[in-house]
C-alpha cells in the first residue's frame, strides 16, 4: 500500500510539474479572472464598432405609407428605434432601395397595404430583430386604426393594447429549460475533461516504457500499483487543474462590478450545487472506466507514434457517446428509453446519467444503481488495466492486435 | 545466505524459453549467467525479480521458497531505465522509497550513493545532461540503493570509459566483500573472470555448463602446453625435430613469443620440459594451455538459439 501512495505522489507531481500542463493550467486559469470583465470588454469593443459604422449611416428610417398618417406611424415605431429619425416619404421603390444601398437611410419600410409591409435593409444580420419589431409596430397601427374606426379615442385603445400580462410557471420536477444550458456547458467540460486527463496517464505509459524506466519499476511495484497510482495521480492533476480554474471562476464572479456580466449569463453559469457535485461524481467515474483502458492499451505500444493507433478506438467510443447524448438531448429525447438504457451502460452512463439525473426527475434508485454499476466497472477494469499493463510493458515491437491481447491474457490466467 | 533456483521452466504460449534451470549462488559469491542472446537470462532474471512467475520448479532462499518482501534484491537492467527529464537526486529517492525505503533513509541513501560514485553535484540536474558513462553510475547508484543481499547486473559495464569501468569494478567487488550475492549476466568474459567463481552458460532455454569456473576449465584435457621465450622459432623446430613422435602440433605464435605444442598425452609435457632444460633453452614460461571462458561459451553455444 506505501508503494501505491508512492506512485501516485510521484505521478502527481510529474504531472503538475509537466511544462505543457503549467501553461495549459496558468492560461484557462487567467482566462476565468478575466472571465467577469469579457462581456464588459466585447461590449465596448462591438460598441465602439458600431458607433464608427454607424457614424457613417444616417440615422433615418425611411417609411413608405398611404395607408397610416404620419403621426400614428411615429408614435408606433420610435419606441422601438428612439435614436432614429423617422422619416414618411413618397419615393419611387427603386429609389428608395438605392438610398438603402447607399446608406441613406438605415433601413426602409414600404407599408403597401394595411396588413402588409416591404422591410428593406442593405444587409440582414444573423441575430436582426427588425422585422418582428416592425410587425409589431404595423400591427399596432392596424390594431388602432380599425378600433378608431369604431369610435373608440386614442387612450382607449393604448389602454386596451398595452395591458401587460403577468406569467410565472412553477416546476413540480426538474426545470429543464433552467437547467439545460449549465448541464450542457458541464457535459463539454465532462467530455473534455476524461479525453485530456485520460491522455495524461497514456503519455505517462509510454514514457515511462520508452524510457525503459518501465525495466526497473516493474520489479519495485506490482503493476495494479503502478496502475492505480498512475489513473489517480493523473486524476488528481486533473481535479486540482478543474479546481484551481473553478476557484477563479468564483472568485471573478465575486470580485467583479455588479453590472459587469449580464444578467443572463449570469444565471447561465451560476450552476446549482447539487448539479455540480453531480459533475463530480460522474466525471470521477467516466474518467476511471476511461483511463484504466486507456493506460492498459497503451502499455503496448513501444513509442508515441504508436500510441494514436491503439487509443483511438476508445476515444471514438467516448466521441460518440458525448454525440449521441447531446443529440439525445437537443432532440427532446432526454426521456426516451434509449436515454435510460444509455444511462445504466457504463461507458456511456457517466453523461448520459448525469444528463437524465439533472434535467429529469429520476428516482434516486436508478442513479444509485447507474452509480454502482459504474464502479464495479471501474473495480474490473482496474484490474484487468493491471493484468494487461503486466503483459504490455515488457513488450517490445509492433503493438499486438486485440485477439492476440485477449489470447495472452487466456494464457496468462 | 543462498539463492538456489531448482528446475525452472518457463512458455509464452507455444514457445518453451526455459527447460529447467538450476543453479546457486551464495552470499559473498559472484554467478556468471551467461547465454546468447535470447538464451533465456532475462527472462530467468525476471522470474528471480518476480515480475514472471515460473510454469514449474521453485526459488529457494536459504532452503525456503523465496519471500521477496522479506529480501531486497537490486537489479541493473541491461536497458538502462531511469526518468530523463526527471531530477536525480528525487528519482534515486523515489526508487529508493519504491524499494521499502522510508523517506529519510531514501534520502540518506541517496546521499550516501552519489558521494560514492563522484556525483553529488548532479543531485539536482536532470538525468538527461549527464554523459552515458555518468548515468550508467546513476543507475548502478539506484540498484544498490537499498543495501540489496541479491544483486543482479546485466551487462553492467556497456559503454563505460575505463576510469568509470575501474570504478565500477570497485564498487561491485566491495558490494561482494560486503556479504552481497551477485548474478552477473554479461558477454564481456573478462569481467566474468574477474568477478565470478561460478558460471551457469544458458544455451536454447537449458543449462549447457555450469560451476566453478576453474573446476569447468580443469576438466577440459591438459594435454596442450604454452612455451614462452624470446625465440620461439628454435623451440618449435627443436620439438617438431626430436619429439616428432609424441607431439600432435606445434605452432609458433610470434606476435606472443610463444609456442603452443599439443601432445598426444597429458603425461608427456613432464618429459617435453625436461628436454628443453636438458638443451638450455632460454625460455620464459612453460604452463598448460587452459581453454578461456570464451572457448568454453563458444563451445557450449554454437549452434543454439
Amino acid at each position: 500500500m506505501r508503494n501505491f501512495f508512492n506512485i501516485l505522489k510521484f505521478e502527481y507531481l510529474t504531472c503538475i510539474r509537466n511544462k505543457a500542463f503549467i501553461i495549459i493550467t496558468v492560461f484557462l486559469v487567467c482566462g476565468s479572472l478575466l472571465f467577469s470583465f469579457l462581456p464588459g470588454i466585447i461590449t465596448s469593443i462591438v460598441s465602439d464598432e458600431q458607433m464608427s459604422e454607424d457614424d457613417n449611416t444616417q440615422n433615418v428610417i425611411a417609411v413608405k405609407t398611404s395607408d397610416y398618417s404620419e403621426n400614428l406611424v411615429i408614435s408606433e415605431l420610435s419606441p422601438y428605434y428612439p435614436t432614429f429619425e423617422i422619416r414618411i416619404v413618397n419615393e419611387d421603390r427603386n429609389v428608395i432601395e438605392k438610398k438603402v444601398n447607399d446608406s441613406e437611410y438605415q433601413f426602409a419600410i414600404d407599408i403597401n397595404s394595411p396588413v402588409s409591409f416591404v422591410y428593406i435593409t442593405k444587409n440582414n444580420s444573423l441575430y436582426s430583430m427588425d422585422e418582428n419589431l416592425i410587425m409589431n409596430a404595423v400591427q399596432n397601427m392596424f390594431t388602432i386604426s380599425e378600433f378608431e374606426k369604431k369610435g373608440l379615442s386614442e387612450e382607449e385603445i393604448k389602454g386596451i393594447i398595452q395591458t401587460g400580462f403577468a406569467s410565472e410557471t412553477i416546476t413540480t420536477g426538474t426545470d429543464q429549460a433552467k437547467n439545460y444550458l449549465p448541464v450542457y456547458l458541464l457535459m463539454c467540460v465532462l467530455f473534455v475533461a476524461i479525453t485530456s486527463y485520460g491522455q495524461l496517464v497514456t503519455q505517462s505509459v509510454v514514457s515511462e516504457k520508452n524510457t525503459r524506466a518501465m525495466e526497473l519499476l516493474i520489479t519495485c511495484a506490482k503493476p495494479s500499483q503502478l496502475m492505480f497510482g498512475k489513473v489517480i495521480g493523473a486524476g488528481l492533476a486533473g481535479l486540482t487543474q478543474l479546481a484551481l480554474i473553478f476557484i477563479s471562476l468564483v472568485i471573478s464572479m465575486n470580485f467583479s462590478p455588479a453590472d459587469a456580466i449580464p444578467a443572463e449569463i449570469r444565471d447561465f453559469i451560476n450552476f446549482p450545487v447539487e448539479t455540480l457535485l453531480m459533475a463530480l461524481l460522474f466525471f470521477l467515474l467516466g474518467y476511471f472506466i476511461y483511463a484504466f483502458l486507456l493506460g492498459a492499451l497503451a502499455s503496448f505500444a513501444s513509442k508515441s507514434e504508436d500510441l494514436n493507433g491503439l487509443i483511438t478506438p476508445v476515444l471514438f467510443v467516448l466521441m460518440g457517446v458525448y454525440f449521441v447524448v447531446v443529440f439525445m438531448c437537443s432532440g427532446d429525447m432526454i426521456d426516451s428509453t434509449a436515454m435510460t438504457v444509455l444511462s445504466y451502460i457504463p461507458f456511456s452512463a457517466p453523461m448520459a446519467m448525469f444528463v437524465r439525473a439533472t434535467l429529469l426527475d429520476v428516482p434516486i434508485w436508478e442513479i444509485l444503481i447507474s452509480v454502482a454499476l459504474q464502479t464495479i466497472t471501474v473495480y474490473l477494469f482496474g484490474l484487468l488495466a493491471a493484468a494487461i499493463y503486466k503483459i504490455g510493458v515488457l513488450m517490445y515491437g509492433n503493438p499486438p492486435k486485440p485477439v492476440e491481447i485477449f489470447k495472452m491474457l487466456r494464457n496468462k490466467n | 545466505m543462498k539463492i538456489e533456483v531448482k528446475n525452472i521452466t518457463k512458455s509464452f504460449g507455444e514457445k518453451e524459453v526455459l527447460k529447467g534451470i538450476s543453479f546457486e549462488t551464495e552470499d559473498k559469491k559472484a554467478l556468471g549467467l551467461l547465454g546468447r542472446n535470447g538464451a533465456g537470462k532475462t527472462t530467468t532474471i525476471r522470474i528471480i525479480m518476480g515480475v514472471f512467475y515460473q510454469d514449474s520448479g521453485e526459488i529457494l532462499i536459504d532452503g525456503k521458497k523465496i519471500d521477496r518482501s522479506k529480501i531486497q534484491i537490486g537489479y541493473l537492467p541491461e536497458e538502462r531505465g531511469l526518468y530523463p527529464k526527471q531530477k536525480i537526486g528525487e528519482q534515486l529517492s523515489y526508487f529508493g522509497m519504491l524499494r521499502g525505503l522510508t523517506k529519510q533513509q531514501s534520502r540518506e541513501a541517496v546521499n550516501k550513493w552519489l558521494d560514492r560514485m563522484g556525483m553529488s553535484q548532479y543531485k539536482d540536474k536532470k538525468l538527461e545532461t549527464l554523459s552515458k558513462g555518468n548515468q550508467q553510475k546513476i543507475q548502478l547508484a539506484a540498484t544498490l540503493l537499498c543495501e540489496p543481499e541479491l544483486v543482479i547486473l546485466d551487462e553492467p559495464f556497456s559503454g563505460l570509459d575505463p576510469v568509470n569501468a575501474m570504478l565500477l569494478k570497485d564498487v561491485i567487488t566491495e558490494n561482494i566483500e560486503g556479504g552481497a550475492a551477485v548474478i552477473f549476466s554479461s558477454h564481456q568474459m573478462n569481467y566474468i573472470e574477474e568477478f565470478c567463481n561460478d558460471i551457469c552458460i544458458l544455451n536454447s532455454g537449458k543449462i549447457a555448463v555450469g560451476g566453478n569456473i576453474n573446476d569447468i576449465k580443469r576438466s577440459y584435457p591438459r594435454d596442450t602446453v604454452n612455451i614462452f621465450s624470446q625465440d620461439p622459432e628454435s623451440i618449435s623446430s627443436f620439438i617438431i625435430r626430436s619429439y616428432s613422435d609424441n607431439i600432435v602440433s606445434a605452432d609458433t605464435d610470434a606476435k606472443y613469443s610463444c609456442v603452443t605444442v599439443k601432445l598426444k598425452e597429458a603425461a608427456m609435457k613432464d618429459r617435453l620440459l625436461s628436454m628443453l632444460l636438458e638443451n638450455n633453452f632460454d625460455f620464459d614460461g612453460f604452463r598448460v594451455k587452459e581453454p578461456s571462458l570464451n572457448d568454453i561459451f563458444v563451445q557450449y553455444t554454437e549452434g543454439g538459439i
